[in-house]
């Protein structure tokens, strides 16, 4: 044991990693990314380097009663995430709006999209509580984590319009009176999307893995064809494969979330504090780090194609991200976007 | 319409599942999807097992029965059958809270949720009576195995997650009772239940949680016979949208080497064949014990492997010093 060995001939005190990492957390993962012989290949205690992402894998499609679905792993983090639509009927709306802004022509492709916001349909959550992580056990009501966490995945797929309300409005089209008459449009229907998120198992970075399975279960999901159906006066789906549609995504924003890991001052006044921008924190990292940073970034869908935009930021509890450093930290985040985009490219395009 | 404030809640005038035209419009349309058994009557579907599916857990599992490939899968949008999906997380064993009255052995909790989208209905987020009663189910026929006394004190969770469950019964029949095979008795159930006792025991068993023996879990039920009408046969591991008309059914949680029954759970009517049935059901048990052994066997290889390789690699690695 050479440990052993150095511990008596040095009065360093020496632990196991497990026992440093539990009794003093925060030192641990300095001693870790303080390498003063290499400061270069400093690494993190879960052997990454402080930019270095988790290589995320995601399987689609896999869950039967779902239009689409998604089973994403980043490191030890798996989410499952299930899109379901149903229907919710016109009449049943108790405040319908008040146009048909339908006119099938692409002049209002991008406008449009307050219903998806007022008549609610899109309904996502999120379940932590299966026993993802120790401290969450079942039988609890969401944590207030569980609830930030959902409604800022809502929120963010409110603001990036990633939906079209288009795909999801059911229109009839009565066969016209006489010959000349124009027909007249209806929104009979409307498909509602229940979005449900499961953690299996929880390492850190909920929101980036919970993002990126909603995003592959959107990018999977198959409405079948809906029809009004004046017969039955209901609204009916058609179970043929070939007619049923996928959604057509605007975009593919993609999160990434850093952690600041404050270095303690070590007195003297030559080396002063170092701080370190983790990318993608592990459960242990998050449970040290203060202040985190969630960048959302999209190459495509804007403007000119690989023209990066930042579709969200999110900052919280300190002050050492400035300007400089939140310009370095859209550049990973860009980097980042590549490889999910690439890992999402298979997703959706059968 | 209960709002939950805690949870995004769905529009207020209700949603409903879509309905396919072709089931309401062609009477035949559902019944010539209808998948068939090909298996024998005694021949179980495979099953898959892995452990240590939950790191940050003492001891976790996810068991899956794979579909079997249909061909009239590609033809309809109308899915052919599910596939059972588990996962399971066990959490502990630790002391119970100061608060606790004192307990001479280890207290046992179980809890089985089903995903929302588990089943052909949407399922809400909070606990239905349903998944109480399947896991008091699962605590019976886990608390027969576990050897408590060697744990004062002490509480352990077993959290069980059904991302998939298998049918009740063919599409539709629920709703018509036709021939009495939708009448209500949530066969299903029973495969679920079978697949959470064995994913849970092999979860237990990844813990390090003593055991008196490995507890699995297997089904069998007498269904009418297709070939010859009225004629009753037993089959192991039903899958029930296969089968038109289920009489009765039994699920068992097994202990192959002391040949101790944990659990029995029997639906229908069952006629003389009680004794049939519940030996079809150990049957079934025995099957899915020698996928779980290998499976633990193998796992318990991996990780004397690891523990070797992380000998080796701590002499290479250096020791963090502990600094202020």
């Amino acid at each position: 044991m050479a440990s052993a060995n150095t511990a008596t001939s040095t009065p360093a005190l020496s632990f196991p990693r497990p026992i440093f990492a539990a009794i003093s957390p925060h030192s641990f993962l300095q001693a870790h990314l303080s390498n003063p012989t290499a400061p270069n290949k400093a690494f993190r205690a879960n052997g990454r380097s402080a930019h270095e992402f988790r290589t995320p894998g995601i399987k689609t499609g896999a869950l039967t009663h779902c239009h689409g679905s998604a089973v994403v792993r980043v490191g030890n983090t798996s989410v499952v995430c299930g899109v379901r639509g149903e229907i919710l009927r016109a009449e049943d709306i108790a405040d319908p709006p008040s146009s048909t802004p339908d006119t099938g022509n692409e002049v209002h492709e991008d406008g449009g999209d307050d219903e998806l916001d007022s008549l609610r349909l899109l309904v996502p959550n999120l379940e932590l509580n299966t026993g993802s992580t120790p401290s969450n056990i079942p039988g609890s009501a969401p944590s207030s984590t569980a609830q930030t966490l959902i409604t800022r995945i809502r929120s963010l797929l409110l603001s990036t319009r990633i939906l079209r309300a288009r795909d999801l409005r059911i229109v009839y089209t009565p066969p016209p009176a006489t010959p000349d008459e124009v027909p007249d449009r209806q929104v009979k229907a409307y498909w509602t999307l229940y979005v449900d998120i499961m953690f299996i198992s929880l390492d850190g970075n909920a929101f980036d893995s919970a993002w990126l399975a909603v995003l592959a279960a959107l990018r999977d999901t198959r409405l079948p064809k809906a029809f009004f159906d004046q017969e039955m006066e209901t609204i009916l789906c058609s179970d043929i494969p070939s007619e049923a549609a996928p959604l057509k995504l605007r975009g593919c924003p993609v999160a990434s979330t850093f952690a600041v890991f404050d270095g303690w001052k070590d007195g003297d006044a030559t080396e002063g504090t170092e701080d370190w921008v983790l990318s993608d924190p592990d459960a242990f990292e998050e449970g040290v780090c203060q202040e985190s940073v969630c960048v959302v970034v999209d190459c495509v869908g804007g403007r000119g194609s690989g023209q990066e935009q930042i579709r969200r930021i999110e900052k919280s509890g300190g002050g050492v991200v400035g300007r400089e450093e939140m310009r370095g930290l859209v550049k990973r985040s860009v980097d980042r976007w590549t490889i999910c985009e690439g890992v999402l490219k298979g997703v959706g395009s059968a | 319409m209960n709002s939950d404030r805690r949870r995004i809640n769905a529009p207020a005038g209700g949603t409903s599942a879509p309905v396919f035209a072709r089931t309401l419009k062609e009477p035949g349309h559902l019944q010539s999807l209808r998948p068939l058994r090909a298996r024998a009557p005694d021949e179980l579907r495979n099953i898959f097992v892995q452990t240590g599916v939950v790191p940050s857990a003492s001891g976790s599992a996810y068991l899956e029965v794979p579909s079997a490939p249909s061909s009239v899968a590609a033809s309809s949008l109308i899915p052919p059958s599910s596939s059972l999906k588990i996962s399971c997380s066990v959490q502990g064993p630790k002391p119970l809270p100061r608060s606790a009255p004192f307990s001479p052995s280890l207290l046992l909790t179980t809890t089985i949720k089903f995903a929302p989208f588990a089943s052909r209905t949407r399922r809400g987020y909070i606990r239905d009576s349903v998944e109480r009663d399947l896991g008091v189910h699962l605590e019976t026929a886990l608390r027969g195995v576990i050897i408590g006394e060697r744990w004062p004190k002490s509480g352990v969770e077993v959290i069980v997650t059904v991302i998939e469950g298998d049918e009740d019964a063919w599409w539709g029949e629920g709703i018509t009772g036709a021939n009495g095979a939708g009448n209500g008795s949530r066969w299903g159930l029973l495969n679920v239940l079978a697949g959470c006792i064995t994913v849970s025991s092999a979860a237990i068993a990844d813990a390090g949680i003593d055991c008196v023996d490995l507890v699995s879990g297997g089904v069998a039920a007498m269904v009418r016979n297709p070939r010859d009408k009225g004629g009753v046969i037993r089959v192991l591991d039903p899958c029930p949208s296969e089968h038109e008309e289920i009489l009765a059914g039994c699920v068992v949680g097994y202990l192959a080497a002391r040949d101790e029954v944990t659990e029995v759970w029997m639906k229908g009517d069952l006629g003389s064949s009680l004794e049939e049935l519940v030996e079809g059901a150990t049957h079934a048990a025995v099957g899915s014990l020698s996928v779980l052994k290998e499976v633990l066997l193998e796992s318990v290889e991996g990780k004397l492997k690891g523990q070797a390789g992380g000998l080796q690699r701590r002499t290479t690695q250096q020791d963090v010093e502990m600094v202020g």
